[in-house]
């Protein structure tokens, strides 16, 4: 398949457009294209009305081109102003870095488009509002007359990202050119004046923003209309299998991540966590699965305090795991798809024979699986790494499913799958809760979320701040209580 | 005292140059972000390379084909990994067995088992005026290697925290995509250090053939590459760190073998062996109280995959 | 399956091909006669496989199993220590340090060996187990280091390496443990031999069968349990095996202890089989060569067992290579090269991987 096929584009100083459309629609590869990262197979790339080709990055920073990557490209242990000027640097006298004239220009940027930046800090001590004005600096240092900014608020505070917006539109009434790569169709409307949209990597549509509503993008985006989802059989809860009051956790850095989660899980329910990234999901799902320790508060499963468990401790409890990253978390690459399969139950029948693998028995039970799961190709040998994303999950999802868990934690577990098996891995999910179990369903996919869940609950800051029944899910309501902008008084 | 003090540094003096030249060479590669586990098998390249060349050549320059034959081994590893993406770890022992079976191979072929005819050594100079300084007097009787040992560490110093240079260098150890993304190439620069260290540590090995002694020998460099690897970690990944850690190891080797010669008794308390066993040891401690991986660079033995960012 | 495991065994033969390909062209670009650089490598084979036509002729026996005693002799040292480096890699660490695992391995089986009196059937085991348990103590430190202080462990086994050496080989057989013969310690007791299997004629010992069964049990162990299995997932997905709930650092102390006793095993029957006693120097920087091994023979045990026994036969040959003028450490060059050319497989691997993924992005 064509990552890219046949995309025109025009961009002119001073305007600020944006390109929207689905993960893998191909904006990324159009970007980096721009950029010089990737060269297309056919086509032109003019600047300034002349022809170009840009064979490293280093030829499209030389005609003005300057982007600010989803993933910072920036050196922690280096500071602001040795960061900003890392590949253009100022010299005195031949080879000498001149770090006086790198921290004046970093300043000289700084009072002119107002950021707040101390160009001697270092970059490992600052947060990732500062981490982004860093880049754009950089940009700017390089004499970017074209911008790209690529998923640029997925990491930042709505706080954060009106400042952001703010910068770019003090950039472009100076007449710099800013592409707004993302797939936020409020925040593009708000601030861009022109939209291209992209779908399997072909630009369908181009639309003035002024007038245009995010549901008319919204179509464009998605092509025909969704197709409709499956009747959904309301749950009748039974006895609560998951609790949660008062959760706090740390995140990676030792910083707070959850500061108070409470939330109860019922046999026969799917219940939701909807959320922007950022706020806590990961850990969440990591300390109702055992990975990460609670710093307060208290954990139940099944009426039995799990608080210091490891994830030994919660499987035996009864919780599943589909994780975010099942590269890392879910699977071994380089394990047959059997081995993956029996990891976690191979040491009962009919996965061991004692201490010994009893593999015939294991063949068995995995190419029933596979079966049962309609896992392609069905050869149980093959090593785990060569299946599609789709048979992967469906692997994972079997695996966590035949240990009949009474708490699925799954999170985001559709991510990156094909429509097929988009609907599979949903049906399964409906159908655990339907057996008397639960399933916690953490997503950033907020309409996933919606089509899922019995009840949900609403993540910001690290707290649960809103609890919702099936009955009074509305998409703006939430939209809002995820992004902190409403509060929750019911 | 005087006189025991001076010994004491002439000695540091003599032993401390080829361990100071390797582990700066192994800090320049690594701090680009390459695993030097090959110093040792640089090291016994250099030094059999310019011994063997000495053999029909001025030593100053014989001493500059060992460094360039150290070089090509390094151009090896750079190959290995950063091109064919072996693991840094593997290809480093890798080469390290071939130079020592390829070395003990050449020398029992062409010369004798146990090592090179004696070659001229390097000359040694000193200054006049330093004869009549106390402590300072030490300084004189040494080849132009000693002083070059004491101002490189410095220079490369300059080099990495002064220069534009350096701070693409520094950078592409920490975070190599970001250097990509400013259109540097980081196979490029890598290889640049890697090839360097390559001419650092093939001339800490010919300090030993020709300045040291005046021949290869079939040992050498027994272990003074992982040591120079010791003083590395040591010292942080910094180029003055590593000097340090270089000398103070010197330092020690020199008491330990000023001790068995003037004052056997103390070896009786303490070993020998406990006392050879200390450079390792201390390096060891530091790690384990640092915790991690110290200060090595973040990026150290991963491999860049442009494509996969 | 069969085909599978040829596929997986293809690059090393190659890697081994082409280092003794290359080797070749090397030796006769050297001596400027292809046809000497011929005799030299057919002396090799002789030395290391068994003189095959003599015994042939005369009905000479010993022309075989002479040469076969010194390439066991060689081939269960190297094939320990390839296997203690291999069982490492399986959790993930690089055992850089089962040399230093070695020396003291080595000392543990020469000490018990002189100092104690049992019975020969009770003494040699004893004088395995204290040697197995030197070596695997002495790989607990890294471990230690890693797990608890995240200390990588190609560095710390490097270290310990020459802890070990400076503290063995210059203050304990130098010193406390010297026994009267100068440098090295005490011989040990007969009834800690490893006994010789085909008599006077050939110095083939028990250290071979020995170290064939220990490979033959780490097959066992890593392929055929749930042991084995939990072992293999911490090594190739950590973060997986976590979230199984396997016990992760468990494993891990495990498989490093192994590695250490096989190490330390290795130590013992080159002191038990072949020096009788721990010499001033011990030898030949075995523990190196068990990463060639280990790499060479794909981290496989079995894999290992075969590139242990070529190179063992190889290097034994290496003696008989004298003859014609060719240093005896000829082998150890084609060693080294083949552990290059596996390195560099490594990167065409990849390369090709890359190459047939590159349409699907």
């Amino acid at each position: 398949m064509r990552a890219l096929d046949d995309v025109s584009l025009g961009l002119a100083a001073g305007e600020r457009l944006a390109l929207v459309g689905e993960n893998g629609a191909g904006k990324s590869t159009l970007m980096n294209v721009l950029y010089g990262l990737y060269r297309p197979d056919a086509g032109t790339l003019s600047v300034d009305g002349a022809p170009v080709v840009f064979r490293s990055p280093r030829d499209a920073i030389a005609r003005g081109i300057g982007m600010v990557h989803q993933h910072f490209m920036l050196v922690p242990t280096l500071t602001v102003a040795e960061n900003v000027v890392l590949g253009a640097e100022p010299t005195a006298r031949g080879l000498l870095l001149d770090v006086q004239a790198a921290e004046a220009a970093v300043e000289a940027l700084c009072a002119r488009f107002g950021f707040q930046l101390d160009p001697r800090a270092r970059l490992g001590e600052l947060g990732v509002g500062a981490r982004q004005k860093v880049e754009i600096v950089k940009a700017l240092h390089r004499g970017a007359r074209a911008l790209v900014l690529d998923e640029p608020t997925a990491v930042l505070t709505p706080d954060e990202a009106d400042e952001l917006f703010a910068v770019a539109r003090r950039l472009a009434d100076a007449g710099t050119a800013v592409v707004l790569v993302s797939h936020k169709l409020k925040e593009v409307l708000a601030f861009c004046e022109r939209v291209a949209v992209m779908r399997r990597g072909r630009k369908v549509a181009e639309l003035k923003a002024a007038g245009t509503t995010p549901e008319v993008l919204a179509a464009h985006v998605m092509g025909e209309p969704p197709p409709p989802p499956p009747p959904f059989q309301p749950a009748t809860p039974g006895a609560p299998l998951l609790q949660l009051s008062g959760v706090c956790a740390d995140g990676p850095q030792g910083r707070p991540a959850l500061k108070g989660v409470s939330l109860r899980l019922c046999a026969g329910e799917v219940v939701g966590i909807a959320g922007v990234d950022g706020n806590g999901q990961r850990e969440l799902a990591e300390v109702v699965t055992g990975l990460r320790p609670l710093t307060a508060g208290t954990l139940e499963v099944r009426g039995k305090p799990l608080t210091a468990g490891t994830p030994a401790a919660f499987r035996t409890a009864g919780v599943g795991h589909v994780p975010e990253d099942r590269h890392r978390h879910a699977m071994v690459g380089s394990f047959s798809v059997e081995e993956n399969l029996s990891l976690g139950r191979h040491r009962v029948p009919p996965f061991a024979r004692g201490p010994w693998i009893d593999s015939a028995g294991r063949h068995a039970a995995a190419v029933l699986e596979m079966e049962r799961w309609d896992v392609r190709p069905r050869d149980a040998s093959l090593p785990m790494q060569v299946l599609s994303g789709g048979n992967q999950q469906k692997v994972v999802m079997a695996r966590e499913l035949s240990l009949d868990p009474a708490v699925l934690v799954a999170v985001q577990p559709t991510r990156g799958l094909d429509i097929g098996a988009v609907a599979a891995v949903r049906a399964q999910l409906r159908a655990h809760a339907a057996r008397g179990h639960a399933v916690l369903l953490v997503s950033l996919d907020l309409e996933e979320v919606l089509a899922l869940s019995d009840r949900a609950y609403v993540l910001y800051g690290g707290r649960t701040v809103a609890e919702l029944p099936r009955a009074q899910f509305d998409e703006r309501r939430m939209g809002r209580l995820m992004l902190g902008t409403e509060v929750d008084r019911g | 005292m005087l006189e025991l003090l001076e010994a004491l540094l002439a000695s540091t003096l003599d032993y401390a140059p080829a361990l100071v030249f390797a582990a700066l060479g192994a800090t320049l590669s690594e701090r680009a972000g390459v695993v030097s586990l090959h110093v040792e098998g640089l090291m016994r390249t250099g030094a059999f390379v310019a011994a063997v060349a000495a053999l029909s050549l001025p030593t100053p320059l014989a001493v500059c084909v060992g460094m360039a034959a150290a070089a090509a081994v390094a151009g090896v590893h750079a190959l290995l990994s950063l091109r064919l993406r072996a693991d840094q770890v593997i290809s480093g022992m890798a080469l390290n067995l071939v130079a020592l079976s390829l070395f003990s191979f050449l020398l029992e072929a062409r010369f004798s088992p146990t090592g090179t005819p004696p070659i001229a050594q390097l000359s040694r100079h000193g200054l006049p005026a330093l004869e009549g300084v106390p402590l300072l007097r030490a300084l004189n009787g040494h080849t132009a290697l000693t002083w070059l040992a004491l101002a490189l560490p410095f220079a490369l110093s300059f080099l990495l925290y002064r220069t534009a240079w350096g701070l693409r260098v520094r950078a592409v150890g920490e975070a190599p995509a970001a250097v990509a993304t400013l259109g540097v190439s980081v196979a490029g620069l890598r290889a640049a250090c890697v090839v360097g260290g390559g001419l650092l540590a093939g001339l800490g090995g010919a300090v030993l053939s020709t300045s040291t002694l005046d021949r290869f020998e079939q040992h050498m460099p027994a272990g003074l590459g992982f040591m120079a690897l010791a003083a590395m970690v040591f010292g942080r990944w910094s180029p003055l760190g590593a000097f340090g850690a270089a000398v103070f190891f010197a330092a020690g080797n020199a008491l330990r073998v000023g001790l068995a010669s003037s004052a056997p008794g103390v070896l009786a308390v303490v070993p020998q062996g406990v006392l050879m066993a200390l450079p390792y040891a201390l390096t060891l401690g530091v790690l384990a109280v640092q915790g991690g991986r110290g200060q090595a660079p973040a990026a150290l033995g991963q491999p860049y995959d442009p494509e996969h960012r | 399956m069969a085909d599978g495991r040829l596929a997986r065994a293809l690059p090393s033969l190659l890697a081994v091909t082409a280092a003794l390909g290359a080797c070749f062209v090397a030796l006769a670009a050297a001596l400027g006669d292809a046809g000497l650089a011929a005799e030299a490598f057919g002396q090799m084979a002789l030395g290391g496989f068994g003189d095959v036509p003599r015994w042939l002729s005369t009905g000479d026996a010993a022309a075989v199993l002479r040469p076969l005693g010194e390439s066991a002799g060689k081939a269960s040292v190297l094939l320990l220590a390839g296997l203690s480096v291999a069982v490492a890699f399986q959790v993930g660490l690089f055992n850089i340090g089962a040399q230093g695992q070695l020396l003291w391995g080595g000392l543990a089986a020469a000490v018990v060996g002189a100092a104690v009196q049992l019975p020969p059937a009770l003494h040699l085991p004893v004088c395995l187990l204290a040697a197995a348990a030197a070596g695997a103590a002495w790989a607990l430190l890294p471990t230690a280091l890693k797990l608890r202080r995240g200390v990588h462990e190609v560095i710390s086994t490097i270290m310990l390496n020459w802890v070990a050496v400076a503290l063995v080989e210059n203050w304990l057989v130098v010193g406390p443990l010297q026994g009267p013969a100068g440098a090295g310690t005490a011989e040990v007791h007969p009834s800690a031999v490893m006994p010789r299997l085909l008599g006077e004629s050939s110095r083939l010992n028990l250290g071979l069968p020995l170290s064939l069964a220990a490979a033959a049990a780490v097959a066992a162990w890593l392929l055929r349990t749930t042991h084995g299995l939990e072992t293999r997932a911490v090594g190739r997905g950590q973060e997986a095996a976590r979230a199984a709930g396997l016990p992760v650092e468990g494993r891990t102390w495990t498989a490093m202890a192994v590695a250490g006793a096989l190490a330390g095993l290795a130590g013992a029957v080159l002191v038990l089989g072949s020096e009788l006693r721990y010499p001033g120097r011990l030898a030949a920087p075995y523990g190196f060569d068990g990463i060639a091994m280990a790499l060479i023979g794909g981290n496989h045990p079995l894999g290992v067992a075969a590139s242990s026994l070529l190179f063992g036969a190889l290097r034994a040959g290496g003696t008989r290579m004298q003859l014609l003028g060719v240093h005896r450490g000829f082998p150890e060059l084609i060693q080294g090269l083949a552990l290059l050319f596996v390195a560099a497989r490594l990167g065409w691997a990849w390369l090709l991987l890359r190459r047939k993924e590159t349409p699907r992005a």
